[in-house]
């Protein structure tokens, strides 16, 4: 749930990518730090290993601005995507507001994008949340590769109903990265305002 | 509903601020921070000598990951918690006090001040932190902020993000 410190008249929602290894999580971040002028934008942070693969989250804190007069702020985090650092992944969802699931389009990859969802769906559900609960939207990813998979069949295996918007994305271009992130925004705002 | 929140607003912030002045003064610290466990900052405060502190951001977030692994480890381990955790470097040092369920304490000293001093300090400001942000977990329900908030958002995330 969103954090609101009245005093410094503040809101400040948190926003998790979560998705398979590799799957451009971290891109997806750091187009958002190059892009996001200076003064909209925190240090972001990075706890990599060596070889730059994500190993606790990436912290990147956007200044929305002033809305009705509250400095209005998202926090976005990363996980880590591969699988044995679940322990840590379950403990960056707590008090997670929205949801950016990152797909891979390679064609080795649609298990672990399946897995992952699957996974998310288990740490979810030790908070005592489910999907319903907390606005998500789908991106996937790396549409330039050259066997790409149909978007249709990554999503018949993570959002079998079509449930969630979708869109893709080539990160490291910056295509698809700001959508999927205002889109998510956007719900996360609107659910606070169903709450109050 | 998704989980409670500290929201600390009027009576409830003075007397937070209050405490955390007071233990500026105590301890002889540099910085002290109320933070929540989702790695939010609730309040702050530095002392006049102090330089300017580095990002509260960054120090909130990395405080509360750092306090649910050391929790996930504690559990593994079959102890209900870890209650306190210390850094120390060269010049300054961390020391980090589990107020409750939903907020920390962190505060940053320099070496020469005696960390005992630190966590005399830091348990009784966190006795009292504990009375003050219990009193203060709201349900989200009852924030009662303007319905209108998130349209007004809506055309901020447009400037920000692109059309």
């Amino acid at each position: 749930m969103s954090t609101i410190n009245f005093a410094n008249r503040e809101i400040n929602f948190k926003i998790v990518y979560y998705g398979p290894g590799l799957s451009g999580k971290t891109t997806n971040l750091r187009w958002v730090y190059q892009t996001v002028p200076e003064e909209r934008k925190g240090e972001m942070v990075s706890l990599a290993t060596e070889d730059e693969r994500t190993l606790f989250f990436d912290f990147l804190p956007i200044d929305l601005g002033e809305v009705k007069g509250f400095k209005t702020r998202f926090h976005l985090y990363t996980v880590p995507g591969q699988v044995f650092y679940n322990a840590s992944r379950k403990l960056i969802l707590r008090g997670v507001d929205g949801i950016v699931f990152v797909a891979d389009s390679a064609s080795n990859r649609l298990r672990a994008n399946a897995e992952s969802m699957r996974n998310l769906r288990e740490n979810l559900a030790e908070y005592g949340l489910s999907l319903e609960d907390i606005p998500m939207v789908l991106q996937v990813n790396k549409r330039d590769l050259p066997d790409a998979l149909p978007v249709d069949m990554i999503q018949a295996v993570i959002d079998p109903e079509g449930k969630f918007p979708i869109f893709e994305a080539v990160a490291t271009e910056g295509k698809g990265v700001f959508e999927p992130l205002k889109d998510v925004s956007r719900r996360v705002l609107s659910k606070l305002a169903e709450h109050t | 509903m998704i989980e409670p929140t500290v929201a600390l607003y009027g009576d409830a912030f003075n007397r937070a601020a209050a405490v955390l002045e007071e233990l500026i003064e105590q301890a002889q610290v540099r910085y002290v921070l109320l933070v929540d466990r989702k790695g939010f900052v609730l309040a702050h405060r530095e002392a006049l000598w102090a330089p300017r502190p580095p990002a509260l951001d960054s120090i909130a977030t990395l405080v509360a990951g750092n306090a649910a692994a050391t929790q996930a480890l504690a559990n593994l381990l079959g102890e209900p918690n870890f209650n306190e955790l210390v850094k120390q470097g060269e010049k300054q040092g961390l020391y980090v006090e589990e107020v409750n369920d939903l907020t920390l304490l962190v505060m940053i000293f320099d070496t020469d001040t005696p960390i005992g001093r630190v966590k005399l300090f830091g348990k009784k400001a966190a006795d009292e932190l504990d009375e003050i942000t219990r009193g203060a977990v709201v349900m989200p329900r009852e924030l009662g902020i303007d319905k209108d908030f998130h349209e007004s958002a809506d055309a901020m995330l447009d400037d920000l993000f692109g059309n």
